[in-house]
């Protein structure tokens, strides 16, 4: 598949950028109270704040980085807490199989570039402006820069603040990450056999909590969710 | 933990968010892939955004909640619907965890 650019043709990169910040606002300011919550938890166990902001701003892990915190502080070994993210983060290799069909024709260092920024929320933003043809490289990287450096900030300033901020449950941080979700699996409910195919995931993944130890149930029950929809919609 | 640990922990983790994103960017962007390996992938984005949900609202924290008192399944039906009406990611995300602050002060 060709890079897009039937829509971007007119508009110069640096616009396209921008236009790619705005998509990404929203990851950013749900993003950068989460990093905070990260960044406290992690001074706790012993992160500077640098050290803090280096490990969001090279890992951009999300929920990999706070289980990973949770894992250090139960006594967890480094080997162990990086073999846990490395599970954690196998939905990554599906994200990055989907969102190969919409970088296709793109130079390998700009491949590395949005795998670099790849998130739950970044790949969802990008696939959804994909699929209305207005997505290019551009764009792409407006979105993953904007979210690197909401999650990098609010890491490091939950770090530097921690003892100011207390604890960051009575925000409702614990809610962003889901709210966030939520808003973007709506997103792509683009016609019945997606909601159908959403509705099995869900299904799938209350099943798997229920029999598989965590986290197998995050790549397990999109596999299981999609192989279905592709077979019933042949 | 120590520090030389806490540097392992970083650059380990630095190296798997690596490891598991970039390959199956390069390498399927690069290959022919059969209509219906297409029209599986299309189908990833909304099931892997409805696992992640489900994870996070029913069972928040490793905690299975009963669902008639939890405040995260239902803000984020709320969020749902905001999102569903106004296309505002921001806005619903917003709505949501004011929502989410509310049920929780009325739930217990």
């Amino acid at each position: 598949m060709p890079e897009q650019t039937s829509k971007q043709d007119a508009c110069p990169s640096r616009a396209r950028f921008v236009r790619g910040l705005k998509l990404g606002l929203p990851i950013f300011l749900g993003y950068a109270p989460i990093g905070a919550a990260f960044g406290i938890v992690a001074r706790g166990l012993g992160f500077t704040p640098l050290q803090a902001a280096i490990c969001s701003g090279t890992a951009l892990a999300g929920a990999g980085q706070l289980i990973a915190l949770q894992l250090m502080g139960a006594g967890a070994g480094a080997a162990a807490v990086v073999f846990t993210t490395a599970i954690v983060n196998l939905r990554y290799v599906l994200f990055g199989a989907a969102m190969s069909q919409h970088v296709a024709g793109m130079s390998l260092p700009r491949q590395a570039f949005l795998a670099f920024t790849l998130t739950d929320e970044t790949f969802a933003v990008n696939i959804d402006d994909s699929r209305r043809g207005t997505a290019d490289f551009a764009s792409m990287a407006g979105v993953g820069v904007i979210a690197w450096t909401g999650w990098v900030l609010g890491s490091a300033a939950g770090a530097l603040a921690a003892g100011a901020i207390g604890d960051p449950t009575r925000f409702g941080v614990q809610f962003a990450m889901p709210a966030m979700f939520t808003a973007l699996l709506v997103a792509q409910a683009e016609d019945r056999t997606h909601v159908l195919t959403a509705l099995v995931a869900a299904l799938c993944a209350i099943g798997l909590m229920l029999v598989l130890p965590d986290p197998w149930y995050l790549i397990v029950a999109p596999i299981l969710a999609a192989t279905a929809a592709t077979v019933v919609s042949r | 933990m120590s520090d030389s640990a806490i540097w392992a922990v970083i650059i380990g983790m630095a190296v798997v968010n690596f490891a598991t994103r970039f390959p199956s960017i390069a390498i399927l962007s690069r290959a022919e892939l059969p209509a219906w390996a297409k029209r599986w992938l299309s189908y990833i984005p909304a099931s892997a955004m409805a696992t992640l949900v489900v994870g996070g609202v029913v069972r928040p924290d490793g905690q299975w909640l009963n669902p008639l008192q939890n405040p995260y399944l239902w803000a984020s039906v709320v969020t749902g619907v905001a999102y569903w009406r106004f296309r505002s990611s921001l806005g619903a995300t917003i709505v949501g965890v004011a929502c989410f602050l509310a049920f929780t002060a009325l739930l217990g």
